[in-house]
């Protein structure tokens, strides 16, 4: 999995600290495995947005992968 | 899967088993291909393939009396294929490829006396393998009969060819001035074989008892014969052809210390256990060659296209899964237990083998009764056990199973009574596709007897198709105890899987289909146009409850329209073993075939049929639309989206309670989304309770980002295995929705980067 996964769009603001999202770098996990990847996150609060391409895209795939669906 | 169980799956599935002309060949040319490959006139790839098997082609390929022609199956249908005719044409019109690989040299000789086609055949047979041969002829050359035939159905220079090529692989031809027994006596060399079709001396002949009719062994040690067809006999070519063939594996088995007869297929004389349906089979009549000795090419082409391609292929004609995967059971059953064999590394079976229905419309019409079903099923138990049953797969079903089970069950007596004759089980998709109707049915329930209780729930059948044994038992032993408690009723169940899954998991338990009970009120129903009867695939073994359903429809005067797979052969709807969970795409094929077969409108008694074929936008009506005119749905009415679904076994429930539904917190919050979002939500599998309580939980204070130029906000929160995300826009105190998304990896910490 590359590891930049910045969405092209990075202007949001998380609402509850107010704080527009900076690039983070954020652990995902999935069956036991640990990926390092460069997100937006809140600097406050850590709160970490996951954009649909993301989800639907290189996520799923590598979730289908380590699934061996 | 243990290997010997491998094995006797394999044996099961006939597919691979030869065809009637393969099986009739005593040299086993596959007289199938080998008419296909001419029928697409691709001449030289028909001469390969009798390359493939056939010694001596040039004569053999000429002088065959096809005594495969005796058993195809095309006979009965205007002749048999004149596999004969086609082999000369073929052999006529391309010439050989030249050289024949020969192994390496081996040490031990054979020697060949005699030189008719019988030991020609022992000559190339061995050579072929790397024996040195000397075979003894007669002075007038090698051959025997094969010379006094005429130039027409052998040339000369056919005959030197195929002589040519036998001493290129190593034969030594060597002249005798007579076959007699003094050569059997002496120099005997590693291993001996005597043609007797060839002019032998009379106290040669005199010599040899009867070989081994299977080995073509003598008694002594060594020594093989063969060639004893008789001059008249139909087949004499091909049967001593074929007697050199037995005689060269048999020697070959010698030279190499191997015991003659072990694991030895014997000559199939034409059996096989090869089934093709001839049913549909029309009658075409074989070519008539202008010249009746030889096919043109244009004939010849013409005569290979009757060729029928026999083919058993029962259940893949039949079962677009299979169809889908591009094999049959045979190779099905090598690949998953490959797949379970695989201890790292990829397991490329896990979909194929979550996608079967477990419908078991291949068991019913193979010929052996193969079943993709059990074979699937107990891969899936094993991944489940093994712990690597990808977590995907039937997580949907599953949580709605359990929701089924849990959240919207209820069980209860009649209203106004303390016990319960009977109890009716809807079956939990009926219940959320339907709740009206289920109430209307069970209304009338009463009607027969008025102490018939209601018991909303799930079978269980998502744990027991998704290979969960464990979750399933819990499951069965929950059923049993509700079932004890309520006083041991009778079980009335309108869905065949429940029926089927009582049946087979629950024997203590006396259940039976409600549409065996006399529904019919007498009102009359709206008159209706034939319709074609889907029955549901769990109960293709149910033949009572199929023929109450059309009795049912019989007293309502109702029409039925022809669907070819019915009863007991009938079509899953997509939705069966959990195929939609593992591959949406192919139960879309699946349910795109089954509304292919008939015109107009469909009928159906299973709710999950009727809106799995409704979502092709064909007219499906269910059952109970006949019988109760006052809450008939229209046969175009959409099928109900997920979230209707949870909301239809709640609003069952809060009815059959008299009392109005408990709200969550999250479910006051307005929601406004629009048809294609609706769409996407459904294609997702995401409810609308999904997203009520992940803008709950974001209102709470829970993670929640909002654009900073447009306006647009998102929400997102963990519910269960998944994460899902709200992208919406609140306008005047309602939630716009505007897209949504989930995933299955959880995120962990996180920091400046």
């Amino acid at each position: 999995m590359s590891l930049r996964f910045l969405p092209q769009d990075m202007n949001w603001i998380c609402r509850p600290c107010r704080e527009p999202l900076q690039p983070g770098m954020v652990e995902l996990h999935y069956m036991g495995n640990v990926f390092k990847v460069e997100l937006p996150v809140c600097p406050k609060c850590g709160a970490v947005l996951i954009a649909e391409e993301l989800a639907l895209g290189r996520m799923l795939e590598v979730e289908q992968l380590l699934e061996d669906k | 899967m243990e290997q010997q169980e491998l094995r006797h799956w394999e044996a099961r599935c006939i597919q691979e088993e030869p065809p009637l002309c393969r099986a009739g060949c005593p040299l086993g040319v596959d007289g199938r291909s080998f008419a296909r490959t001419m029928a697409r006139e691709d001449l030289a790839g028909a001469r390969a393939i009798l390359e493939k098997t056939m010694p001596l082609i040039g004569i053999v390929g000429r002088l065959c009396e096809a005594p495969c022609e005796q058993y195809c199956l095309r006979r009965e249908f205007g002749g048999s294929i004149a596999l004969g005719g086609l082999e000369r044409l073929c052999l006529s019109s391309v010439p050989g490829r030249g050289k024949i690989l020969r192994l390496p040299a081996r040490p031990k000789k054979v020697r060949i006396l005699g030189s008719g086609p019988s030991s020609l055949t022992v000559a190339f047979d061995l050579a072929k393998k790397g024996y040195p041969v000397v075979l003894l002829h007669l002075a007038d050359g090698p051959g025997a009969w094969l010379r006094d035939l005429p130039e027409s159905a052998l040339p000369t220079s056919v005959l030197q060819e195929e002589l040519a090529r036998l001493v290129t692989l190593g034969v030594t031809f060597q002249p005798v001035a007579d076959l007699d027994a003094s050569l059997y006596a002496t120099d005997a060399g590693d291993a001996c074989y005597i043609g007797q079709d060839d002019a032998l001396t009379p106290d040669l002949r005199t010599m040899l008892e009867a070989p081994d009719p299977m080995t073509f062994a003598l008694a002594g040690p060594g020594l093989f014969t063969g060639g004893l067809c008789s001059v008249g006999h139909p087949y004499r070519l091909i049967t001593d052809v074929s007697q050199g063939r037995e005689a060269a594996v048999s020697i070959d088995r010698y030279l190499q210390g191997a015991s003659l007869t072990a694991s030895r297929v014997p000559l199939r004389h034409g059996q096989t256990d090869l089934f093709t349906e001839t049913k549909d089979v029309a009658v075409k009549m074989r070519i008539v060659a202008a010249d009746p000795a030889n096919f043109t090419r244009q004939e010849a082409v013409a005569e290979a296209d009757r060729c029928l391609d026999c083919q058993c292929l029962e259940c893949v004609k039949h079962c677009v899964y299979l169809a889908e995967y591009g094999a049959y059971p045979k190779t099905y059953a090598r690949r998953v237990y490959n797949n379970s064999a695989i201890v790292k590394g990829i397991h490329q079976a896990n979909r194929f083998i979550n996608s079967c229905a477990l419908c078991g419309q291949c068991e019913t019409l193979c010929p052996k009764n193969f079943s993709m079903a059990e074979l699937c099923l107990d891969a899936r138990r094993l991944m489940v056990r093994e712990n690597r049953m990808p977590a995907s797969a039937h997580w949907f079903a599953l949580l709605e199973m359990r929701a089924a089970a849990s959240e919207t069950a209820l069980v209860r007596h009649a209203p106004d009574k303390t016990s319960s004759q009977v109890i009716f089980f809807p079956g939990c998709q009926l219940a959320g596709i339907r709740p009206d109707q289920t109430l209307r049915l069970y209304a009338r329930l009463r009607e027969l007897q008025a102490e018939t209780g209601i018991w909303l729930d799930c079978c269980g059948a998502p744990a027991h198709w998704a290979g969960r044994e464990e979750e399933f038992s819990q499951f069965r032993d929950r059923l049993a105890g509700i079932w004890d408690s309520m006083g041991r009723p009778q079980v009335l169940t309108a869905c065949s899987t429940c029926l089927k899954i009582f049946r087979e998991h629950l024997p203590e338990i006396t259940v039976a289909s409600v549409w065996t009970l006399p529904l019919t009120t007498g009102a009359k129903g709206v008159s209706r146009p034939a319709l074609a009867l889907t029955d549901p695939c769990t109960s293709r073994h149910d033949p009572a409850t199929r023929q109450a359903v059309r009795a049912l429809l019989t007293a309502m005067g109702q029409e039925l329209a022809p669907l070819a797979m019915s009863g007991e052969l009938t079509e899953c709807c997509g939705f069966g073993g959990l195929m939609e969970g593992a591959d949406p795409a192919l139960a879309r094929k699946v349910t795109a075939a089954r509304v292919a077969q008939a015109n107009g409108v469909f009928l159906t008694y299973c709710a999950m049929c009727r809106d799995q074929l409704a979502k092709t936008g064909k007219p499906v009506l269910h059952l109970l639309d006949l019988l109760f005119a006052d809450t008939t749905h229209p046969a175009d009415e959409a099928p109900a989206s997920l979230s209707a679904r949870r909301a239809g076994r709640r609003l069952l429930k809060a009815k059959s309670l008299e009392e109005l539904p408990t709200d969550e917190p999250w479910e006051k919050l307005s929601l406004t989304i629009a048809a294609p979002v609706a769409a996407l939500l459904e294609e997702r599998r995401i409810l609308v309770d999904d997203i009520r309580q992940v803008l709950f939980h974001a209102a709470g204070g829970g993670a929640s980002f909002e654009h900073g130029a447009d306006g647009r906000r998102l929400a997102s929160a963990r519910l269960g295995e998944v994460t899902f995300w709200v992208e919406y826009r609140l306008v005047s105190e309602s939630y716009h929705i505007e897209r949504c998304w989930s995933h299955r990896m959880t995120i962990g910490g996180g920091g400046e980067s």
